[in-house]
């Protein structure tokens, strides 16, 4: 019988409903739009993070020279600096050396690759696979950039490093560019002078491997680093380092405070900071939609709130000739609660509905991103809905049971 | 003396600050009879049935009804003891606007204890309204809503029926109806109050209460009444 009143009692009055539950779907809507574009956003960038393998980046320091005549400046010349290869084991002599589980060193340098007929410039980029290196304890230490990127996807082989081996992993762009397969041979030419063609080098790489990553990996090749440096004639150097440090709420900040202290010619920048700027939007963004979140439950609340106490004014009779009949306050009550439930079911699905083509919009437009929806946000949008439409409910319902059968079913 | 199903002492009800809407209003019902109460607009009437009704206290006084003393419930026993044993019939006939005849009858019944569907159609067949079971109020005519209401009041097996003036908005065919309705009730054994402005309803009861200024003025069997005029 009670839901038989209480359906009956929403299809007559659909309007009012209506709009009641227009209101709850605007408060449920922003705030699964904000729930949504948070959660998406971080997993992204959590994703990015984690595809990024190292959260810390050693870079050699540069001097920056400004250049121009009088007041009349034309820029900066910065000048190109280099990391000693023989400094690299220091990384595992700071305090925190238990927490790094690997680094691998990158060389990197444009060349020209042939393929047969087929030409192009790729970045060649030397480093350790997975290396054994000896520390200062004299205990071997095995790194590279398979330690530190052991999710890329290799179709092959990993190149194994060795006494001038020539293999070499190329990005799954390159292979496609230049039609490479794996077995294949190409050769890399490098002229640090283009203007003298006696001083080209060059060295034929055997494809081990073909990599994709999905980021500037795919537009690589991978090669031994003393393959690299003997190439380009940059033996002992290198550009920059990538350190994995194991990190649960570990200071990665001081991580870099002691690597740079080690290594005094080197800036090393965590991944944190590299984010920061993403992160600080993403935080911005966060405060003010919690902010206009708020501003429409409130409105929510507020729309409700307007709907129920119309209702039982409106109802005032019916409500009396109940109590008259018998019904104690605790019915009355939960009657109009149940109606005020439904609204808050119904308006938390549509919002929740709205709210993922809201998101859609805001990851397009802030983001350049598409936001996934997440059922997650399903439950939350549903919970807000039905807590705001209960909450906006209570006053009105209270009038309700103040309602006196004698003065309201008195006869005129 | 027979048995009082309603026993009224000294009852008063004072309306804040200082309108007295009833003063020292004592009042026997005999169980099984038909208690009519006349007076003119103001004289107290639907302030007495609303204290009787169990809808509004008295501010003095004491008021036993069924051998229980209502003046010491709260409202929750209060809504339990109106339930029990009383059914409301009012002259502006008040249903849901929503639920049908049915569904308005089987209301009281939900409100009291179990809901069932095909004793509240015999009820309203009773009223002579077994063809109308599915129509909302609004459907209705004032008198077959009337008798919904006369249906519902009932259909719990409550022993007091409580009218105020019940075929006050009805013409008088209707009102035929209504007060036929209301006999055979009184015939079998209900105890009937009722407020009328129709003298003619007055001379169909078996005691006239009559009020002026929120005191009784006459009390008396009707058939006496009816002699002594």
């Amino acid at each position: 019988m009670f839901l038989r009143i209480l359906s009956k009692s929403i299809s007559k009055r659909k309007g009012k409903i209506a709009i009641a539950v227009i209101a709850v779907m605007m408060g449920a809507s922003v705030t699964t739009a904000l729930l949504t574009v948070s959660l998406d956003v971080n997993e992204k960038m959590n994703y990015e993070f984690r595809k990024f393998g190292a959260n810390l980046l050693v870079l050699p320091q540069s001097d920056t020279i400004s250049v121009g005549i009088g007041q009349f400046g034309f820029g900066a010349v910065t000048e190109q600096k280099y990391i000693n290869q023989s400094d690299l084991y220091k990384i595992k002599t700071i305090y925190w050396a238990k927490n790094v589980l690997g680094y691998a060193p990158y060389l990197y340098q444009a060349v020209t690759l042939e393929n047969g007929n087929e030409t192009g410039v790729a970045i060649l980029t030397g480093t350790w696979f997975e290396k054994d290196t000896i520390l200062e304890d004299g205990t071997v230490f095995k790194t590279g950039a398979k330690k530190i990127n052991s999710w890329w996807e290799v179709q092959g082989d990993w190149v194994v490093d060795g006494n001038n081996s020539h293999d070499a992993m190329i990005g799954v762009n390159v292979a496609e560019r230049l039609g490479l397969r794996l077995g294949d041979v190409v050769k890399a030419g490098y002229n640090e002078r283009p203007e003298d063609a006696g001083n080209a080098t060059s060295v034929d790489l055997n494809v081990v491997g073909i990599v994709s990553t999905g980021g500037s990996e795919d537009d690589q090749v991978f090669a031994g680093l003393d393959v690299a440096q003997n190439l380009t004639g940059k033996t002992g150097k290198v550009h920059t380092v990538q350190v994995s440090a194991l990190c649960t709420k570990c200071p990665v900040d001081e991580f870099a405070a002691e690597i740079e202290e080690k290594i005094p010619y080197v800036d090393a920048k965590t991944v944190k900071q590299l984010a920061n700027a993403e992160m600080n939007l993403l935080s911005k963004i966060e405060n003010m939609m919690l902010l206009v979140s708020s501003v429409a439950l409130s409105a929510s609340a507020l729309g409700v709130a307007t709907t129920m106490t119309a209702s039982v004014v409106e109802r005032r009779k019916e409500i009396g000739l109940m109590k008259g009949m018998g019904a104690e306050n605790g019915r009355i009550a939960r009657l109009f609660l149940a109606e005020a439930g439904i609204m808050g079911i119904i308006g938390g699905i549509l919002g929740y509905a709205v709210g993922l083509v809201l998101a859609y919009f805001i990851g397009l437009s802030v983001f350049n991103s598409q936001v996934m929806p997440s059922l997650f946000v399903l439950p939350i949008a549903l919970g807000i809905g039905v807590g705001v439409a209960l909450l906006a409910s209570l006053l009105p319902v209270r009038r309700a049971t103040k309602v006196e059968p004698a003065v309201v079913l008195r006869g005129d | 003396m027979g048995d009082a199903i309603v026993r009224a002492r000294g009852l008063s009800k004072l309306y804040e600050p200082d309108t007295w809407a009833l003063r020292d209003v004592t009042l026997e019902v005999e169980r099984g009879s038909w208690v009519t109460i006349m007076g003119p607009s103001g004289s107290g009437k639907t302030t007495l049935l609303n204290m009787i009704s169990c809808l509004d206290s008295p501010s003095e006084g004491d008021l036993r009804i069924n051998g229980t003393d209502v003046t010491e419930l709260d409202q929750k026993a209060l809504a339990c003891f109106r339930r029990e044993n009383l059914g409301l019939v009012f002259q502006q006939y008040h249903m849901v606007p929503y639920l049908t005849a049915l569904e308005n009858v089987m209301l009281a019944q939900y409100y009291h204890s179990v809901v069932d569907e095909r004793e509240a159609a015999e009820a309203l067949e009773r009223v002579g309204l077994g063809h109308r079971l599915t129509h909302t109020p609004s459907q209705l005519s004032g008198g077959e809503q009337q008798r919904v209401c006369i249906a519902r009041a009932l259909i719990n097996d409550q022993q007091i029926l409580l009218a105020d003036e019940p075929t006050g908005n009805l013409d008088v065919k209707n009102g035929e109806v209504v007060l036929d309705l209301i006999k055979d009730l009184h015939d079998d054994d209900h105890t009937i109050i009722l407020i009328t402005h129709n003298p003619e309803m007055s001379k169909m009861g078996d005691v006239l209460v009559e009020l002026l200024d929120g005191r009784v003025v006459s009390s008396g069997n009707v058939a006496g009444a009816m002699g002594g005029g």
